[in-house]
C-alpha cells in the first residue's frame, strides 16, 4: 500500500524520550501530591490535600509540557508508532519507586520489564510513519524516508 | 453488577476514550482531518469546526479529562493490580483507530510489540 519510512528523524527520538521522562515525573509528582492523604478519605479531602501540595502543580505544569511535546512527535511520526513507548515509563516508574521503597525486584517484575522492552524493540523496527497519511497536511515537518 | 465487573467496564470505557483522545490528538497535530480516510472526511466535513486543528486538540484534552474521571472511578472499584494492567488495553485502542481510522500500517510485528508490551504489563504487576 505505502512504502514504509524507516529512518527515525532526531527531533522524534528526543520527543519521545521526553514524552517518556515528562510521564515519569507526572506520575511520580502526581503519586507524591497525595501520598500524606489518608487512604480513606473523601474524594474533596483528596483534592484538598493535593492542591495543597507544590508538586501537584509541578505535575500541572508538566502536563502542559507533555501535551506540547507529544503533538511536536504526533506531527512526525505514527500514533501507532510512537504512543507504545510511553509504555517504557512503566518501567522508569517502576524501578524509581522500588529505589524510593528499597524493594527488590521479583522475577515476575523483571520479566515483565524484559517483555515491555521487548515489545518497544520490535515497533522500533517497524517504519516511524506510513507514507501517505498525513501528507496532505502542512503540519509534518519532516519528509519520510524511503 | 459486581462491582469487579462494573471497575471493569468502566476501565474498559476509559481506555476506549483515552484511544479516542489520542486519535483526536493526532488528527489536530496533523493539521486537521486531511490524515482521515476519504469516507471519515466526508464525514468530519459536515461537523462544526471539523476542519480547525485546534479544535481536534481541544476534543483530545477533553476526552482525556473524561478518561482521567473514569479511570480514577474504576480504581473504587478494583485493585490497582487488576487496573494497572487493563489499563495497556489502550496500546491495542490505539492501534485498532490508527490502523482503521488514520489509515497508518500496523503490521504483524507491530502487532507483535503491543501484545509484549500488554502481557509485560501483567507480569509487571505481579
Amino acid at each position: 500500500m505505502n512504502r514504509p519510512s524507516t529512518k527515525l528523524p532526531g527531533a522524534v527520538v528526543v520527543g519521545l524520550i521526553l514524552a517518556i521522562v515528562l510521564d515519569t515525573f507526572i506520575q511520580i509528582a502526581w503519586k507524591l501530591s497525595v501520598s500524606h492523604v489518608p487512604a480513606d478519605a473523601s474524594v474533596s479531602a483528596t483534592i484538598r490535600g493535593a492542591l495543597a501540595n507544590p508538586l501537584f502543580y509541578a505535575a500541572m505544569l508538566a502536563f502542559g509540557a507533555q501535551l506540547f511535546n507529544w503533538l511536536r512527535v504526533l506531527a512526525r511520526a505514527d500514533l501507532s508508532f510512537a504512543q507504545p513507548f510511553t509504555a517504557i515509563s512503566y518501567i522508569t516508574v517502576l524501578a524509581i519507586s522500588c529505589h524510593s521503597l528499597q524493594e527488590s525486584l521479583s522475577v515476575s517484575k523483571i520479566f515483565g520489564v524484559a517483555l515491555i522492552l521487548v515489545g518497544v524493540f520490535c515497533i522500533s523496527r517497524t517504519p516511524f510513519r506510513t507514507v501517505g497519511v498525513g501528507d496532505r497536511n502542512p503540519a509534518n515537518l519532516d519528509s519520510p524516508q524511503p | 453488577m459486581r462491582p469487579e465487573l462494573t471497575g471493569i467496564c468502566v476501565l474498559v470505557a476509559a481506555m476506549v476514550v483515552e484511544s479516542f483522545a489520542q486519535m483526536f490528538l493526532k488528527i489536530g497535530a496533523a493539521g486537521g482531518p486531511g490524515i482521515l480516510s476519504e469516507t471519515c472526511r466526508r464525514l468530519v466535513g459536515r461537523m462544526p469546526f471539523g476542519a480547525i486543528a485546534a479544535s481536534w486538540i481541544t476534543l483530545g484534552i477533553i476526552a482525556y479529562g473524561l478518561e482521567i474521571f473514569l479511570y480514577t472511578l474504576a480504581l473504587h472499584f478494583l485493585d490497582v493490580s487488576v487496573a494497572f494492567p487493563l489499563g495497556s488495553l489502550c496500546f491495542v485502542g490505539v492501534a485498532l483507530l490508527s490502523r482503521i481510522f488514520l489509515g497508518e500500517m500496523v503490521g504483524r510485528i507491530r502487532w507483535l510489540g503491543v501484545a509484549c508490551i500488554l502481557v509485560g504489563t501483567v507480569f509487571v504487576t505481579m
